[in-house]
Formats: structure tokens, sequence, C-alpha cells
């Protein structure tokens, strides 16, 4: 019963931070002096309203939902990891470069550059472990320092040495993936390709980790108290260094998959500009750190994502309402207080 | 090599440094009373684009400073109320607080201005720059600190101000009271949450100046998330300066000489990237060398209200 209870408040929470997220989109559609209904209808559509806008929404939360996960983990652990755009980016450059040169192409290709770009991205990340543990260097700070280093480094390797050069001008990129070591769409002639499917089935994995082994509970245990858990002979470090050395992985694939599935190629700013690796950290957040929860809600802040760009197509209202939106939710959701209006009106009730 | 350093470039190094240092000041001054301040970039860019907003319609740029320092102090109140009184994880508050300010600026860009991206008028006028009376005459300094937007003086003021506040006046004993142990001193009588309030206030009208340095002192428009994660420096500056005044004026210097000389590198063969990049070098290196003991306490409590 208890069980039962805490089930809904963690469910009645983000429901009441959504609504309101949705009342400050109102009061911004109504600003820009267009209808609200008009305008999430559009938004609705834009997201959901046929089978090509349902998959693209799907695709968008491919790699939000990556890099949620990947945040999640080592906030279970107790770790902020902000650092999962630059780790993103890490990965997405080493499998564009990785899966160029290697000699073959086809599916070995594929899980080679993929492993390839999820190693480097892991390492960047335990970097950031390293050296808190060795040198109390703040992990917040460390890890936010290396996304800038991360992007600048990337955009660095593709306009000078691995530039495609075949294209004169425009965004620095690399050399496009060949055909056969792309990722597949599930469906033809839409958008979505198996990125989705490793993402849901590492969802579910992750989930289990969690939930039924000695690791995930350790790591449970490291996250909700560190004495408790060093009492009781959880090493601190160990715990720390595969937990980051995961969530960087998860984070590196996320900007894998994009590069083999949607962009065929590294473009720079591609992966940053989207902001994919902080809406992923909002979607952990927003979910308690909570693996499926993850994944539903990192659907959901994409869909917001891509309903908005259904809102700028077709009316006034530009895109940037769905950051608005989102940040309202995570403003809210962050904050304590729904929580105690629940207890409070609960007490109330009785 | 000449080219590279001469005297000119400590006079951009001051122009480059004061948006870092006012902010860099406004995350001490919240580190001093126990809280870690991660909205710095949000409140800097409101104040740009406040600022820029408030000169285009006002066409008078005092009016629009000040219009902007109101603005996003009112603005840094939400940061507060959200942090101080319903207990919401501060760094979690702090990015969603930037994700906000970069989702209104541009939602308002776009509604207000009609633009995409940028905004630019040529109406608009730009912060003057001043030439200091006495100064501008001796010959060496005169041309090292003369010529600056005067929000690059108030910076150097307020470093000033700030140190004596700290060291010298009750009211900044009572500060950081509240930063070592909040049970403590509400037990000698001081309100706490009024002095985080006042400290996060303050921070605001500090980011906003530096948000208007940046938008009506070093060039005179607003584009699409202009402060492009200064805020961050600044709080590493704050870092790295220990939360001291005259540490955050030392270390806000070190990264506007690095933005400084990484545009003059771009000159030479250098890519870009890596001249970029040295800020953020520079800060990691720096870190293995100065570790700070208050910011360590504000991110602890931080850390306690994070579950």
């Amino acid at each position: 019963m208890n069980k039962l209870k805490t089930n809904a408040t963690v469910f009645i929470q983000p429901l009441l931070a959504v609504i309101v997220g949705l009342l400050v989109g109102t009061i911004a559609i109504m600003l820009s002096g267009e209808s609200v209904i008009v305008t999430y209808q559009e938004m609705w559509d834009g997201a959901f309203g046929n089978l090509y806008f349902l998959t693209n929404t799907l695709e968008r939360a491919i790699p939000i939902i990556l890099a949620g996960l990947g945040v999640a983990f080592a906030f279970r652990a107790g770790f902020f990891n902000l650092g999962a755009e630059g780790q993103l980016v890490m990965g997405a450059v080493t499998t564009a470069i990785v899966t160029v040169y290697l000699p073959f192409q086809g599916l070995l290709n594929m899980v080679i550059s993929i492993i390839a770009g999820m190693l480097i991205a892991g390492l960047y990340s335990f970097l950031a472990g390293w050296m808190e543990q060795r040198f109390q260097i703040n992990l917040l700070i460390s890890t936010l320092l290396l996304n800038y280093i991360a992007v600048l480094f990337a955009g660095y390797l593709v306009s000078e040495p691995f530039r495609d050069t075949s294209s004169a001008g425009g965004v620095p990129q690399t050399v496009m993936v060949d055909e056969a070591s792309r990722l597949p769409k599930l469906l033809t002639g839409m958008n979505l390709h198996y990125g989705f499917v490793i993402a849901i089935i590492l969802a579910i994995v992750i989930a289990f980790i969690m939930k039924r082994t000695t690791f995930g509970y350790e790591v449970r245990m490291l996250g909700q108290n560190v004495f408790f858990a060093q009492y009781g002979g959880i090493n601190r470090k160990k715990i720390m260094f595969t937990s980051l050395l995961i969530s960087g992985m998860l984070a590196g694939l996320a900007g894998s998959v994009e590069v083999l599935g949607i962009h065929y190629r590294f473009i720079e700013g591609a992966l940053s500009n989207p902001q994919f690796a902080w809406t992923g950290l909002m979607a952990a957040l927003l979910a308690n750190s909570n693996p499926i929860g993850t994944t539903v809600v990192a659907i959901f802040l994409a869909a917001l994502d891509t309903g908005s760009l259904g809102v700028e197509r077709n009316t006034d209202v530009p895109n940037s309402i769905s950051g608005i939106i989102q940040a309202v939710l995570i403003l809210f959701i962050s904050a304590k207080f729904t929580m105690n209006f629940l207890n409070q009106r609960k007490k109330e009730g009785k | 090599m000449e080219s590279l350093f001469d005297l000119s470039l400590i006079n951009s190094t001051l122009r480059m440094m004061a948006p870092l240092l006012l902010a860099g000041l406004g995350g001490a001054i919240c580190s001093r009373v126990g809280v870690f301040n991660v909205g710095l970039d949000g409140l800097m860019l409101m104040g740009a684009f406040l600022g820029v907003a408030a000169n285009a319609y006002t066409h008078n740029v005092w009016l629009a400073i000040l219009i902007a320092v109101i603005g996003t102090t009112i603005f840094s109140a939400l940061y507060a109320y959200m942090t101080i009184n319903l207990q919401a994880n501060m760094i979690v508050t702090g990015i969603a607080i930037n994700f906000l300010s970069i989702g209104i600026t541009t939602f308002a860009l776009r509604t207000i201005f009609d633009v995409q991206g940028a905004y630019y008028n040529n109406e608009m006028q730009g912060l003057p720059t001043w030439e200091i009376p006495v100064i501008d005459q001796i010959p060496l300094l005169g041309n090292l600190l003369s010529g600056q937007s005067p929000i690059v003086y108030l910076g150097i003021l307020c470093t000033i101000v700030m140190y004596f506040f700290f060291k010298k006046s009750v009211a900044g004993s009572h500060f950081d009271a509240v930063g070592i142990n909040p049970i403590a001193a509400k037990s000698q009588g001081i309100k706490v949450k009024r002095i985080q309030y006042q400290a996060v206030l303050i921070s605001g009208v500090l980011c906003a100046l530096a948000g208007a340095q940046l938008s009506l002192g070093q060039v005179t428009m607003f584009s699409e998330n202009m402060t492009a994660g200064r805020g961050f420096i600044a709080l590493v500056a704050t870092m790295l300066g220990q939360s001291n005044p005259i540490g955050v004026f030392l270390s806000s210097g070190l990264f506007g000489f690095t933005e400084a000389i990484s545009i003059r590198l771009q000159g030479l063969n250098v890519p870009t990237n890596f001249t970029l990049m040295l800020p953020y070098v520079i800060t990691i290196l720096a870190m293995f060398i100065f570790k700070d003991k208050t910011q360590l306490s504000a991110l602890k409590n931080s850390a306690g209200s994070s579950r």
C-alpha cells in the first residue's frame, strides 16, 4: 500500500510540473498574439500528427534517451555528470572518423566504430572522475569545462585534419559514412533508425542491472549514503570509476548513433547546438534517474522539440517556446514544494 | 612575438575581463553565503538582452542599463525563491535558469524584434568610453587604463568595495557567518534567508552589468545565446579566486588575458579552436594548484538538497 502511494506521488509531481509548464507556454503564446488552441494543436500535430512526425519525434528522442541514461547512471551513484555534452561529441567524432578509415564496410565496421566512440567518450568521463579522486578537482566543474574542450577539439578535428574537402566552404564536416556501414532505418522512408531499438534495450538492461544485480545495489547504496555504503564495504573508488565510465559510454553512444543513423557524418555544431545532452540531463532529473522513466520523459521532451518545430512552421510563434516550457518544467520539478504541497493537502484531507 | 605582447594587450585584457569579473563577484558573494549559483550565465544573458531591448526603445544607454539591472534582479529573485524558500537543488535550478533565459531571450527576440539570430540597430547607442582626467595624462598608465567603458571601472570599484565589505563591515561578517554555518548564524539572531536573498539579488545586479558590458560595451547588439558560456567561466573564476574579491579579480584577469591573447593568436598560424580552448585548459590546470574551501562548503550545501 505504501509502495503504491509513493509510486503515485512519483508520477503526480512530474504531472503537475507539466501542467505548469504548459500554462507558462500558454502565456508565451498569448504574448506573441497567436491562438493558444491552434498553437497547441500544431504542436501536437508536429510531434505526433502522422506516422512521419511520430517517427521523427522518436528519432529525436534517441540521443536524449541515451545521454539521459548516462547521466542517470552516474546520478544514481551520487555523481553529477555535467559533461554529457562533451562525451556525446567525443563519441560522435570518434565514430565518424573511425568508420571512414576502417578498410572494410558493413556490420563489423558499424560495431567497431560505435565501440570506439563509446570507449573514447567513456574515458573522457573517466578522466574527470580520476581528477576528482586523485586531485580533489570538483567533478561538476571539470565535467563542465571538459564540454567546451571537447566541442572545440572536435571542431578542430573536422575543420583541419579530417575535413571533407570535396565540398568547398560551408560548415566543417567529415567525409560521408559508407552506405553499408550506416544504421538501417526501422521503416522505409522514415527517419527513425535502429538506434531507437538500441536505446530501448539499453534502458531495460540498465533498469535490470539497477534492480537485480549486486553491482546495481552497490551503485544505489553509494548514491543514497556514502558513509553507510563505505561502512558496508562498498569500494567508492571502484563504483565511481565504473559508473562514470558507463555514464560516459552511454553519452558517447548517443553521439555515435546520431552519426551513423541520421547525419552520416560529423558536422560541427550539429550535436551540441540542439542541446541533446542537456535535454537528456533534464530527462534524467525529471524521472528521478529511473531508466524507464528517463526514456519516457526523453520522448516527451523530444516531442516538445519536434512539436515546437511544427509550431514554427505553421504559426508566428518561435520554436524557442519549447525551451521555455522545458525550463519551467525542470524548475518546478526540482522544487520540493509540489511535494510539500501535496503532503499538506493530504494532512488537511484527513 | 612583439606583435603578440604589447601595452594595448593590457587594455584589451581589462575590457575582456570586465564581464567575467562582475559576474564572478556575483558568484563570490553567493558562495560566501552558501549559495552555489550556476545561473550566472542565464542572468548575464538576461542582462545583455534587456540592455539592448531597453536601448532600442528608450534610445538612452543609461536608462537601458538601469532597466537591465532591475529586470535581471527580478529574474534572479526567481532563482532565490526556488533555492532558498523551496529548497530546490541549486545546480539543477541554476541550469534551468540558464535554459529559461535562453528560451525567453530568443523568444522575445523573435516576437518583439522579429529577427532571428541577432538584433542590431544603427540608432542604438553603445556605452561611451571614458578618459579618466588625471590618469589620462600619465604617459604609460594613461594608455593602459584609460578609454574603457564605465562598466569596466565599475567592476574594479566593485572589487574594492566588496573587499572592504567582507574585511571590515559587520554586515560582511554576517554574510560569512551564514556561509560557514547557517544554523549557528541563525541562533545568533542573523536572518539567514534574508541575507541569502540579498546575496542572490546582488549577484543579479552584477550579472546584469556584466551582460550589459557584453551587449552594449564590447559591441552594440544582441545575438542568441551571446554569453556563450561566459557565466560558467565566471563561476570558475569565483572558485579559482576562492570567493575572495581580490582572488576573483586576479582569476578573471587571467581569463581576460587568455581571451585577449587568443584573439591575437588568430592572426598567427594557430588554429582558432585551440586558442579558444585556452581559458578552459588553463582553468583545469589552475584547479590542480588552487583548492577552494569556501566553494566546497557551498557545494556540500547544494549536494544536501539534491535528494
